[in-house]
């Protein structure tokens, strides 16, 4: 009786040569879960997600959602699942407004059409406070703004399982906090969240697991104090002690 | 966020009203039309050809500007257009009638060719579509009944007093250029038109967000080789006869990348001013020989160094204009 996790991975592999950017990952994710995930550069945290958006093709293994095994799905499908990720490096549509860029996820992430698209569209950017810029082209957008469209896009989709890849990045403390509040208020909605970032404080305040990756291989899954006090996380992160970085 | 403070918004399509586009369209469009009545043919075989490059410009923007699809090989389409008013008006058609058909075995012909090139990427898919139109060419070269290697003559016209058929075959140019733009325009203001946008704008984004490119692409492919199909279809009208040599060459495509980098790829407006540039450097610079190439090479080089979004780039930007708006614009409901 019991529900299959809203997201398994089962064995990921992926390597491009001899580089090894997922290792046999095996991960669960219950729905309304909220996971972080850290480490270093190189670690494989962008490739991880990019394994389950469809951007990557594993080498071996299996993801699957609901139970049902999407690894041959392109991201197109698997947004319209229920998949929805952001890019490091914004990948705004430059040349249109806000308000369009959030439409074409609504339309085609979310499914929906006419009136219905408009609202739920005005809604998202209301959401991540964009609504003043709606009419605004993408790519006079700032830093801020371009990383909450990035969000407020995946959010269009109305996904299930929201994959952030460093939405706070290069963001001032008050922004981040502004940031944190926002993904906060999408998980408390009942969206899945799995949030890379390396500014951990932001982690904390919406994550409760938190997963350490390096070469490829999950080195940590647990409570994030906890992994991050770890000794296998502590020697990875020598120099850059997370520990320290993590409130409390 | 309560379902109660839910923002309720406006949405219209375009920040001012566009009635008088509407009006100034139709005008136009009329006194156009009706331009057979009051000038020479020589003047209406001018603008048959200018409706020609228009459509091919349009079309190809559509391809490259925002499929992202650069082809070099729409020339295919065009002599398939061409050929096909050939066949079907030797089996008795009238030839006017044949151009809507040239344009339909374009597009059937591209939806095969569509699995090959299409999952070639840049200039891999370029060369494939040139290749795609080469084979063609020598397909036809080797067959006798298509006139081989010396051309064909266009026959069903051959009873028709000339300055009536010259007339109906500007009707045919002209009815064919405004459905292609009307049509562009049309289905670029569909939901299909925004992820086509999308996909020019950012082609991982766009799939990221669950556009299918694969499908969008294949679509537009069709659609541009229906208009290459249409034009090759009023090429042969126009001449009376159709050459392999002349209908696949690689300069219809050189014609059409040059239409829309200079008016602005990617943009409705583009094609239209580009085709108008072309033809008034053409007009200007007719009686100058090879200076009239070497001209436009230029132009099209320094367009593309200096003003990468071409004249209506420049134009449409400034002013926040847009003939043909394609946009969402937001209101706060009160």
């Amino acid at each position: 009786m019991t529900e299959a996790p809203l997201l398994e991975l089962d064995g990921v592999s992926k390597r491009f040569g001899s580089i090894v950017v997922a290792d046999s990952l095996s991960l669960s994710l219950g729905r309304a879960d909220a996971v972080g995930i850290v480490g270093p550069n190189g670690a494989g945290k962008t490739s991880l997600f990019s394994l389950i958006s469809g951007d990557l093709r594993p080498n071996a293994g299996d993801v699957r959602l609901d139970g049902r095994s999407i690894t041959r799905l392109d991201p197109a499908s698997r947004c319209r699942l229920g998949i929805a990720r952001t890019y490091q490096v914004p990948r705004s549509f430059e040349h249109m407004t806000v308000f369009e860029n959030v439409l074409v996820a609504v339309h085609r992430g979310a499914g929906l059409r006419g009136r219905e698209a408009f609202g739920l569209a005005a809604q998202v950017l209301d959401e991540t406070g964009l609504a003043d810029t709606a009419n605004e082209r993408a790519g006079r957008l700032g830093l801020q703004q371009r990383k909450r469209l990035e969000l407020a896009r995946a959010l269009g989709a109305r996904p299930r399982l929201v994959l952030l890849d460093e939405v706070a990045a290069g963001l001032t403390d008050p922004e981040v906090e502004g940031l944190v509040q926002i993904v906060a208020g999408v998980r408390a909605r009942g969206v899945a969240v799995v949030w890379v970032e390396h500014v951990v404080r932001a982690l904390f305040g919406v994550v409760e697991r938190l997963i350490c990756l390096a070469a490829g291989k999950m080195i940590g899954d647990g409570e994030p104090r906890a992994v991050l006090a770890s000794d296998a996380v502590r020697d990875v992160f020598l120099g850059t002690d997370y520990g320290e970085v993590a409130p409390g | 966020m309560s379902e109660s403070t839910a923002p309720s918004v406006r949405v219209s399509r375009s920040r001012r009203s566009s009635i008088w586009m509407l009006v100034a369209g139709v005008v136009l469009l009329a006194a156009l039309a009706s331009l057979p009545y009051v000038v020479y043919a020589n003047v209406t075989d001018l603008f048959v050809n200018f409706f020609i490059l228009l459509t091919l410009g349009v079309t190809w923007n559509l391809l490259a500007g925002y499929a992202g699809l650069v082809s070099v090989g729409q020339q295919a389409y065009i002599g398939v257009g061409a050929y096909a008013v050939l066949v079907l008006a030797g089996d008795g058609m009238s030839p006017f009638l044949a151009i809507p058909l040239g344009a339909l075995t374009a597009a059937i012909v591209s939806i095969p060719v569509s699995f090959i090139v299409l999952h070639l990427r840049g200039a891999y898919f370029a060369i494939a579509t040139w290749v795609v139109a080469e084979s063609f060419r020598l397909a036809v070269l080797r067959a006798p009944s298509l006139g081989g290697g010396t051309g064909a003559t266009l026959y069903g016209l051959a009873g028709v007093d000339p300055a009536v058929r010259e007339a109906f075959t500007y009707w045919a140019a002209l009815a064919v250029a405004a459905a292609t733009l009307i049509g562009c325009y049309v289905l670029l203001r569909t939901r299909f038109g925004l992820d086509l946008t999308a996909i020019r704008d950012n082609e991982v984004g766009a799939r990221s967000v669950g556009v299918r490119i694969m499908q969008a692409k294949r679509i537009v492919y069709v659609v541009a080789a229906a208009g290459a199909g249409a034009a090759g279809a009023l090429l042969i009208v126009s001449q009376l006869n159709v050459q392999a040599a002349s209908i696949f060459s690689v300069q219809w495509s050189a014609y059409m990348i040059f239409v829309a980098l200079i008016g602005g790829i990617g943009t409705v407006e583009g094609p239209i001013l580009g085709t108008l540039a072309f033809f008034l450097l053409q007009q200007s610079l007719a009686e100058r020989g090879a200076w009239y190439l070497i001209v436009v090479g230029a132009v099209a080089v320094l367009m593309a160094m200096f003003v990468p979004r071409g004249l209506w780039g420049l134009v449409g930007d400034r002013f926040r204009l847009r003939l043909f708006p394609t946009g969402y614009w937001v209101r706060p409901a009160r």
